[in-house]
């Protein structure tokens, strides 16, 4: 039952429902009674430039000459549609048929499942909720995938020499580049890379095909050693194959260069005279009639396996008789002879070779070995099958794939022109001499398709968040025709311009790319109705010499993160900061918006009431760029760039991951600027107020407060007086000792005090590999500073490189920096020294508004961990392990009397004391371990780290532990200890915190606990305190970030449960009250503000 | 260009030192395998490190199933990183899969190779007639299919049983770069390895090879280290290494860094 037009008209996008029309038009012409998929592609192929034919351009095999193949697929079509029958009348819409519209519902169903649009289609549901789910418009790229999947189309194609299969792979590659510039040159990339003889490398060899069969052919390209010997086990098969190829006709495998070249087989014969066999004369003439069929393109001579020339059977004189003969083939017809042979083993050609010795030189061999079997397809079908279950899994694509197409896909379908040959090659030969720079030309090779990508991918959304309600379709019509049209354009000027004077190592990738740019800006100001003073100007770009190009984008980078981080700093940015996650259009546009209120703005330019959000977006950036950038002379081409760059920033934000690699180096191209302007903006805090606001935070840690603030502050000052130019803007601070949780709190309120947010915080810890993760801990939140959630794949560096990158203005939080890695230990000190912070692979991020927090409990000099003055009874490592427990209060009788020290009834019961079972007596072991010596502890948490954590990459823990007994790991040790050292006097200040007086603490809580307990039962009865409830609450305590806390819930949940415990039980002066935790159950629900449990268990 | 091969393969040169060492990892490992033993090797040569095409710290959009059909275009990917830094000689490391294709590679280019490490090398996976390679063709299709069925699982299971020694730490290390490769690409090129077959070239190689194998390792059989060295075309030495496991270079880093380091001054 066909469908109406109409209705599958309406699960199309704009562009596929053209060709839906064109299609139904074809049908209409013909006066067929259904509209076919093979309609749908006689429509695309009318298209002048539509994406089926430019991707079957692409998928062609090289062995006919495009033109002759696409007039063979327009007759096949043609003839396939003459055959379908034509009704009786004449319709005005012939009807959708079944397998067209079974074609639109798969693309339909294929797009929901392609994340990269679901993504899209997600964020219009968001924004449209109105929008019935259940349409979902199907984009021309996977209409036209599904139609190819129709047999009947691709019978067609194929009685056109296409496989169908290629055409669409090749449009799910696009060369994304080509829609701005046809003419873009290839870059080469993995492939034939070193390829010097030019000739091959215009060949433009197909990857498709038979690998095997394309390495053959390779050798038959070379001038010397041009005859192939083929090895292994395959090798056999491979020849077949490949011999097989040529008589086919060439097939994918084959340049064009060989078409027309036939095999001639002589296995057969030269096996059966080498075993006696035949004639010699016979065979004499063999060998001349090959001679004389060396006409036209030339011969392949295929003696097949060799064995049959070095068998033992083989009659020495034959063999040589034939060796002979082939030489002086050889010899006489080089140019159109070549030999063949396969050896399965090489002990079989190396006998022959024992008795030719010159035969390698008279034959011009080359051998080649073959290692594989496989047809390639074979393992190309496994590979999309195999896509489609790895979907559900798509957390494991570690970046969304369509970042890269543009890149690597363009590197293997170009052929390259000859200009752009000579570039490569200069360019090749730069690098060469230079090492491994890395020029700026590959920078924005990288970083710019993506961008254009973004933009590209931005006037749809932007349009979908704008919410501009009822121009909303026509408005994208718009756009998009106006990106047609400028497509167009851009294309005819393109092609017409042939780069007139490039800068060699720039050329191919700066131009299209700014182009590009140029291109974007210029559509936008179209589409805000402002077109008369730029009108003529985007014609401009490619005119211009790249040097000219270049100059306004490092410019604009400069400009354009500056305003950002700007409104970071003013107070505005903590409201927006809650919203900005939610889209990403809402993040791009909240801090130019932010911008319009700052003071100094030049009002915005006269468009401001144009239609849509986008266009004003524009507007802002033209206000600040003016505002910012008086002194550039050339100013009303900024715009442009300036509005794409906004969409830069977009890409930087969203997909940071993927592009780390040129965001970084985006970011450090910026920082001189974006440092001057902190600078300005910014006011410095004074030392008082870094002061009080420290202390509020961390009260028990005066001195080091105190020198903190000074040295922060004096720095921050003095950046904002000499406005940056000379000065360090990086702070290196080290925190030095003890006292873990009140060190992290400092980094982060100097974070909130200086950056304006907590969220400035990078956090890591490089202990975090070593210490055993307990689940439950009273840290936990602590130690999400871990690797299992930031570091896939990352190095600490890269990690800390990556998100620097993000948000240069943070305080940089490194934890146990002692423990760190010889890499991260260059990295620092580099970083310390020139204030660029390399991540692994070498690339430098600006650290200049950062400040970086150091702690190690190792204070300068000694490499002992501070000791306390006297044994102390709750020190920081036992606290540290803490976890949260249930607690709860037992009531005993005790026949004894109990001993009571102080005058209090409150104790707090040794650890050896309790007696517990199961997994404490393990953790006990621990403890005494840890009195027994810090080595104890470390091989105590080894042996129970015995789970496996995929993320977790082993550090040199694991190598210490096996070079235990070595020399190396002392000479690592001591190399660690040094640089310690030498980095301890690089940096700022090193600030020593004390130890956090627990003991005093414990004092303190027993007290105030005495006096309640006093209060609710007396001086009579006895409470005993488990030593782990009071670790738990000393834990509390030193975390809470509110002081009296934990008094307060001393008063109340405490208080509450003793007067329960009173009522239920009512204790005699025998009695003794017990608060232990309960082992294995933890805590549900929290006090308000304190990690201990609101209620206590009572028993 | 050269460049872009360099930084997508994350080409990484370390170490001072006028000699030229490859390191160069196996499946389901990157550059990151080397880590423990490169500072023994730092002082002394130039270290070239990258990582494989198919190693999950590359982008999977540069593998193209396309290309990475046979070893051969690995093959090309070595000696384009080399050609590029511009190295003429330099000794070679590399661990399974990487041995196969230093193996092709100093077949294709003999002047560039002065010397041959293969550890846990095998010319080929399957068995055979007179060849134990230590799998048949049938578990072989099981474990892929059940690869395909579940890859983290599979992870789970190979990683312990390849590393083989009991080093936790060097089983989660290689799980981690394992569970970081795309599991489509991990099966490819699996494939790609089983359906390998150096036998008939081994004979090309001119090249001195040292050949590491360690006492019990999963993936080759101690017969195959001898079939190496007899039909390897050069000189040809056996190192045996006391440890368990197809990555001593994880599990047993000083041990290899030894025996590494004694090699490679023959």
């Amino acid at each position: 039952m066909p469908t109406s037009v109409s209705l599958a008209r309406q699960c199309l996008t704009e562009e596929a429902v053209r060709v839906l029309d064109d299609a139904v038009a074809v049908a209409r012409r013909r006066s067929h009674a259904q509209t076919t998929s093979l309609h749908a592609v006689s429509a695309l192929l009318g298209l002048p430039s539509s994406t089926l034919r430019e991707a079957c351009a692409r998928a062609r095999c090289s062995a006919y000459s495009p033109r002759l193949q696409f007039r063979a697929l327009e007759l096949s079509v043609g003839v396939s549609l003459d055959r379908l029958p034509s009704s009786s009348r004449a319709l005005d819409e012939p009807q959708v048929s079944n397998s067209l519209m079974a074609a639109i519902k798969r693309s339909q169903a294929n797009q929901r499942r392609h994340p990269e649009s679901f993504h899209l289609h997600h964020q219009i549901l968001q924004n449209n909720p109105q929008q019935t789910t259940s349409v979902l418009k199907v984009e021309l790229k996977h209409f036209i995938l599904s139609i190819l999947d129709d047999p009947f189309v691709s019978r067609v194609f194929g009685e056109a020499g296409f496989r169908s299969c290629d055409i669409k792979l090749a449009i799910i590659h696009p060369p994304m580049v080509s829609r701005f510039s046809r003419t873009r040159c290839p870059p080469v990339f993995l492939c034939n890379l070193t390829d010097s003889d030019p000739a091959r490398r215009s060949l433009g060899l197909e990857v498709s095909g038979d690998e095997n069969s394309r390495r053959i052919a390779q050798v038959l390209l070379r001038k010397s050693g041009k005859n192939p010997v083929l090895f292994g086990v395959y090798a056999v098969d491979a020849l077949r194959s490949f011999v097989e190829c040529v008589n086919k006709g060439g097939g994918s495998a084959l340049p064009n260069e060989l078409f027309g070249l036939s095999v001639i087989c002589v296995e057969s014969e030269i096996s059966e005279f080498v075993n006696g066999g035949g004639s010699e004369e016979k065979m004499g003439l063999r060998f001349k009639e090959l001679g004389e069929q060396c006409l036209g393109p030339g011969i392949v001579v295929n003696l097949g396996d060799l064995m049959t020339l070095s068998e033992d059977g083989a009659f020495g004189e034959a063999v040589s008789f034939v060796v002979s003969q082939l030489t002086r083939l050889v010899e006489l017809h080089g140019e159109r002879l070549w030999v063949m042979g396969a050896a399965g083993t090489y002990e079989t050609y190396s006998k022959l070779l024992g008795r030719f010795p010159s035969l390698e030189k008279d034959w011009d061999l080359h051998p080649l070995p073959i290692t594989s079997s496989k047809p390639s397809s074979d393992g190309f079908c496994s590979k999309s099958s195999l896509l489609g279950s790895f979907v559900p899994l798509g957390g494991f694509f570690s970046t969304p794939s369509d970042f890269t197409y543009p890149f690597s896909s363009a590197n293997q379908s170009f052929s390259r022109c000859k200009r752009c040959t000579e570039k490569y090659e200069q360019d090749v030969a730069v690098i060469q001499k230079g090492g491994s720079t890395i020029s700026v030309a590959d920078q924005h090779s990288e970083s710019l398709p993506s961008c254009l990508r973004m933009a590209e991918l931005d006037t749809g959304e932007g349009v979908g968040v704008a919410k501009t309600k009822d121009d909303e379709t026509m408005l994208k019509a718009k756009i998009l025709q106006l990106q047609k049209k400028w497509n167009d354009t851009c294309q005819h000027l393109h092609q017409a311009q042939p780069f007139p004077k490039l800068d060699i190592s720039h050329a191919w990738s700066q131009v299209p790319s700014a182009e590009g740019f140029h291109f974007v800006a210029n559509r936008k100001e179209r589409s805000s109705k402002d077109s008369s003073p730029n009108g003529s100007q985007c014609a401009d770009p490619s005119h211009r010499t790249p040097t000219d190009l270049q100059k306004p984008f490092p410019l604009k980078q400069n400009m354009q993160l500056p305003v950002d981080s700007d409104t970071e700093n003013a107070n505005i940015q903590s409201k927006l900061i809650v919203k900005v996650s939610r889209s990403q259009q809402i993040e791009m546009e909240r801090p130019w918006l932010s911008t319009n209120s700052m003071p100094n703005m030049s009002p915005p330019p006269d468009h401001t009431s144009s239609s849509s959000v986008t266009s004003v977006t524009t507007d802002l950036g033209l206000g600040t760029l003016y505002a910012s950038t008086s002194q550039e002379p050339d100013s009303p081409k900024l715009p442009g760039c300036k509005e794409s760059l906004q969409h830069f920033s977009g890409s930087i934000s969203t997909k940071v991951d993927a592009v780390s690699g040129n965001t970084s180096r985006q970011i450090a191209h910026s920082s001189s600027c974006s440092g001057a302007n902190m600078g300005g903006q910014s006011d410095p805090r004074d030392f008082k107020s870094l002061w009080r606001f420290l202390r509020e935070k961390v009260c028990w840690q005066e001195e080091a407060i105190c020198s903190i603030s000074e040295a922060v502050s004096c720095s921050r000052s003095s950046n904002g007086r000499r406005g940056g130019s000379s000065f360090k803007g990086h702070i290196w601070l080290t925190f030095l000792g003890p006292d873990k949780v009140g060190k992290r709190r400092i980094a982060s309120a100097l974070a909130e005090i200086v950056f304006g947010t907590r969220e400035s915080l990078i956090s890591v810890d490089f202990g975090s590999q070593d210490r055993v993760c307990q689940s439950n801990s009273m840290f936990e939140h602590q130690e999400l500073d871990g690797y299992d959630v930031k570091f896939r794949a990352k190095t600490v560096v890269d990690y800390v490189a990556g998100e620097l990158s993000k948000k240069p203005h943070s305080v940089v939080f490194l934890q146990n920096v002692d423990k760190a890695d010889p890499l991260a230990q260059t990295s620092l000190s580099q970083a310390v020294r020139t204030g660029k912070f390399a991540d692994s692979h070498g690339r430098e991020i600006s650290i200049n508004n950062t400040i970086f927090v150091i702690t190690s409990t190792i204070t300068k000099g000694t490499r002992t961990v501070l000791p306390g003055k006297e044994p102390m009874e709750f020190s920081e490592e036992r606290i540290l392990k803490a976890k949260r427990y249930q607690m709860q209060i037992l009531v005993e009788h005790v026949a004894g009397d109990a001993s009571r020290s102080n005058g209090m009834n409150v104790r707090v019961t040794l650890k050896n004391g309790t007696s517990n079972a199961g997994s404490v007596n393990k953790r006990k072991l621990i403890e005494t371990c840890d009195s027994e010596g810090h080595m104890g502890t470390v091989r105590a948490q080894k042996v129970s780290r015995s789970y496996l954590d995929l993320n977790l990459p082993v550090e040199e823990e694991l190598e210490e532990n096996i070079n235990c007994g070595d020399c190396d790991s002392d000479s690592i040790s001591e190399n660690s200890e040094a640089w310690l050292e030498g980095f301890f006097e690089q940096v700022d200040d090193n600030v020593v915190f004390k130890p956090f007086d627990f003991d005093a603490l414990a004092g303190k809580i027993m007290k105030d606990i005495s006096l309640q307990f006093q209060r609710t039962f007396g001086s009579e009865v006895m409470l005993e305190i488990d030593y782990e409830v009071m670790v738990q609450i000393l834990a509390a305590a030193w975390l809470s970030e509110r002081n009296g806390a934990v008094e307060e819930w001393v008063e109340q949940v405490l208080c509450r449960s003793f007067a329960e415990a009173q009522q239920k039980h009512h204790p005699s002066a025998q009695s003794v009250l017990k608060l232990v935790t309960c082992e294995g159950s933890f805590v549900e629900e929290h006090a308000s503000g304190v990690c201990l449990p609101a209620t206590i268990n009572l028993k | 260009m050269g460049s872009t091969l360099l930084e997508a393969l994350n080409v990484r040169v370390e170490g001072s030192g006028q000699k030229v060492l490859v390191l160069a990892h196996g499946f389901g490992t990157d550059q990151s395998v080397w880590q423990r033993i490169l500072s023994s090797f730092t002082p002394y040569y130039r270290v070239i490190l990258y990582d494989l095409v198919c190693a999950g710290s590359v982008n999977p959009d540069y593998f193209d199933f396309r290309r990475y059909t046979t070893l051969d275009a690995y093959v090309d990917d070595l000696l384009n990183i080399l050609d590029v830094l511009g190295v003429d000689r330099c000794a070679y490391v590399g661990h399974s899969v990487s041995a196969m294709i230093g193996i092709l590679a100093s077949i294709r280019r003999p002047e560039l190779f002065t010397k041959l490490v293969l550890v846990g090398a095998s010319p080929r996976f399957l068995n055979d007639r007179d060849y134990h390679g230590g799998f048949e063709r049938g578990e072989v299709e099981e474990v892929l299919s059940k690869m395909e069925a579940n890859y983290e699982a599979w992870v789970n299971g190979y990683a312990p049983l390849s590393v083989g020694a009991d080093v936790p730490d060097a089983v989660r290390e290689f799980s981690r770069t394992l569970f970081n490769m795309r599991p489509d690409i991990s099966l490819f090129v699996s494939r790609t390895i089983f359906n390998s077959d150096l036998r008939g070239v081994l004979g090309l190689v001119k090249v001195p090879s040292c050949i590491i194998q360690t006492a019990r390792d999963v993936s080759v059989p101690a017969s195959v280290a001898t079939y190496l060295k007899d039909h390897l075309g050069g000189r040809n030495t056996v190192e045996e290494l006391h440890t368990d496991g197809h990555l001593p270079h994880l599990s047993a880093p000083t041990l290899f860094a030894a025996k590494l380091r004694r090699a490679l001054s023959r």
